[in-house]
């Protein structure tokens, strides 16, 4: 049997009961017992339309039954039900929600307006929403369009970078007239085009654990559509904290994933992922490259991800990750548990604020550019052209893919791909110095290593990579 | 009538003006007595608007929840809520009503200038369209 607690003012209505014991293997039939039971508990907890009455919320144990299955969700004879009302107010009625909608908003959202799980009540809760979407790239540019479309009443977004012509290939809430604009404007500017209605706040700035809580707390749920991982730790243990769903996707090549964390029911992305991989290992988009519709496919799972949370309609993906790829043309789901010793969201979270999530994630502080001092094992773009023009006898490698060194490379260089490099050292001379370069001088940095760790004494990374060979030495050299 | 007794009332009163300029919130905890509902504790608990805090509160299902817990535990009831109105008279305001519950006492503080300044206990109706003015007793000083 399980048990119902009885809040006070209601007691009367229960025989002065503080807790009463039913039957009943989910919560509706739990109540439905007890209001069978007592009569006149009923009116004052469900509507004349026998739905629990707007102020009524229901518990069971520590967890709200509208982030579970509602009135289907399991009860077992060990758990307990609590009544809990809902409770806000104010000395003014400022921004009062809307009620209804305008005329042509009835026009605009007519597809919805016909549909039963969304209807008018669904099409005013959008229009009453407020998300936050942290990043307008890959992921941001689909959520941003059809969220805006869809009628989200209020969108804030979060970026600080410009339009360049590498994002054009799936970023397509910018156009090539945008290029050099800052993301915000010409993502905004999109957005209102399509729909007027919508309330777009900017915020410019790199989301960080001072600004972090501020910018996330106006909103009811946050979509991270970031590419790196302290960003990602940091949005989830905001959410956290703040006890805000955190809608994830990401993206890599030709796969993706996605999942809704941090909800009080379900796991949190530290459940998934307890620590960050070492900095390096796992390759950004930038580094590794994306299928330009990629993030069309998971942008917009999490936009359907984001508009069902808001409805309180459906299945959401909490507890599940969705891993989808698109070479195979197939989608599967891992089961997530939450993970009861989770350093946030566990039973004794050890991690009760923000924490500085460029050390958590093993990346040194970024120190001012010193163009004139160079750490000792790298070596300029310039410095490198002045080698060659020098005659001075070094080994230049370029530790890129072939498909790269295909776009552009150094005449100079010899392509030795990082995941050859192993077994190809006794291609290279140990006494004659050797500078590796790559795209941008992450892969050549672990070359480097490589090289270090099997001999090679005189060994350094041109800094910048091929990108900063275009810029600074030959722009013939295409950028990608 | 509800009587709050001196340990609660300074407890509400310092949550309200720590909180000035934004409102304030929490629950009255004690027993009911016949027709007199006496409070012996108050919890304070954080406003959960998120938005401009200045004329707005919300309570966390789950901070109530917590609230009444710590009140069983402790053999006493949930009996009231408590708000503040910075700058503004303790009067049940249209948003204060509709976001009620017809289940417990309302207590709201009227804080001018950072300072307490007077107080009121209302009684929300069920349908959450009128609400009924209850005696107050708070020890004056």
């Amino acid at each position: 049997m399980a048990k119902v607690l009885i809040p006070t003012p209601l007691r009367q209505y229960v025989n002065k009961l503080d807790a009463v014991e039913l039957h009943g293997s989910t919560v509706g039939e739990v109540l439905g017992a007890l209001t069978s039971q007592f009569h006149d508990l009923r009116k004052q907890i469900f509507n004349d339309e026998g739905k629990l009455r707007s102020f009524v919320n229901v518990y069971l144990n520590d967890e709200d039954i509208r982030y579970l299955k509602k009135d289907a969700t399991p009860v077992a004879g060990s758990d307990t039900l609590s009544i809990v009302p809902s409770i806000a107010g104010g000395a003014t009625s400022v921004a009062e929600p809307p009620t209804t909608l305008s005329q042509e908003e009835i026009l605009r959202y007519s597809r919805h307006l016909i549909m039963p799980e969304v209807g008018m009540e669904g099409q005013l809760k959008l229009k009453n929403a407020k998300v936050l979407l942290v990043g307008t790239g890959g992921l941001g540019a689909p959520l941003g369009l059809y969220l805006a479309a869809a009628g989200i009443g209020r969108i804030g977004l979060v970026d600080f970078d410009v339009v360049d012509f590498t994002n054009l290939q799936r970023q397509v809430i910018h156009g090539t007239k945008d290029v050099g604009r800052k993301k915000l404007d010409s993502a905004a500017e999109t957005m209102n085009d399509i729909n007027p209605y919508v309330h777009i706040d900017k915020h410019e700035v790199a989301l960080s654990s001072e600004n972090a809580m501020d910018i996330l707390a106006p909103y009811d749920l946050v979509i991270d559509g970031t590419d790196n991982f302290p960003t990602r730790y940091l949005v989830n243990d905001a959410c956290v904290l703040l006890k805000k769903a955190n809608v994830y996707g990401s993206i890599f090549r030709f796969e993706g994933q996605a999942s809704v964390f941090a909800l009080p029911s379900g796991p949190c992305y530290r459940c998934l992922y307890p620590e960050p991989p070492p900095p390096g290992l796992v390759p950004s988009c930038a580094e590794g490259g994306v299928l330009g519709i990629l993030p069309g496919v998971i942008g917009l799972i999490q936009a359907t991800e984001a508009v069902k949370l808001i409805l309180g309609t459906g299945e959401p993906l909490v507890g599940r990750l969705l891993l989808y790829d698109a070479l195979a043309m197939r989608f599967r789901e891992l089961k997530l548990r939450k993970n009861p010793d989770c350093p946030v969201c566990g039973e004794h979270p050890t991690i009760t604020k923000l924490i500085d999530y460029q050390e958590f994630c093993g990346i040194p502080q970024q120190q001012p550019a010193q163009p004139t001092a160079e750490t000792p094992g790298e070596i300029s773009a310039v410095e490198v052209k002045a080698k060659i023009d020098r005659g001075d006898k070094f080994q230049l490698i370029d530790v890129r893919e072939p498909h790269e060194w295909q776009i552009g490379h150094i005449p100079q260089a010899k392509l030795i791909p990082l995941g050859e490099l192993p077994k190809r050292l006794n291609e290279l001379d140990p006494s004659v110095e050797i500078v590796a370069h790559c795209k941008s001088g992450v892969r050549s940095a672990k070359a480097c290593n490589l090289l270090r760790q099997n001999g090679f004494n005189r060994v350094s990374n041109m800094t910048g990579g091929i990108l900063a060979w275009s810029d600074k030495v030959d722009p013939s050299v295409p950028k990608y | 009538m509800i009587k709050v007794d001196t340990k609660a009332w300074t407890t509400m009163v310092a949550h309200a003006e720590s909180k000035f300029p934004n409102e304030c919130c929490g629950a009255m905890i004690g027993r009911i007595d016949g027709d007199t509902k006496n409070v012996t504790e108050a919890v304070p608990l954080e406003n959960a608007y998120s938005g401009a805090q200045g004329a707005r509160y919300e309570l966390r299902p789950e901070d109530l929840l917590e609230a009444d817990r710590k009140a069983r535990a402790a053999g006493l009831d949930l009996i009231g809520i408590f708000h503040s109105h910075p700058d503004c008279d303790a009067y049940f305001s249209k948003t204060d009503l509709e976001n009620s519950c017809p289940w417990y006492s309302f207590v709201v503080l009227s804080v001018k200038g950072g300072r307490f300044d007077h107080a009121a206990s209302f009684l929300p109706n069920a349908d959450q369209t009128a609400a009924e003015k209850e005696e107050l007793l708070w020890p004056k000083s």
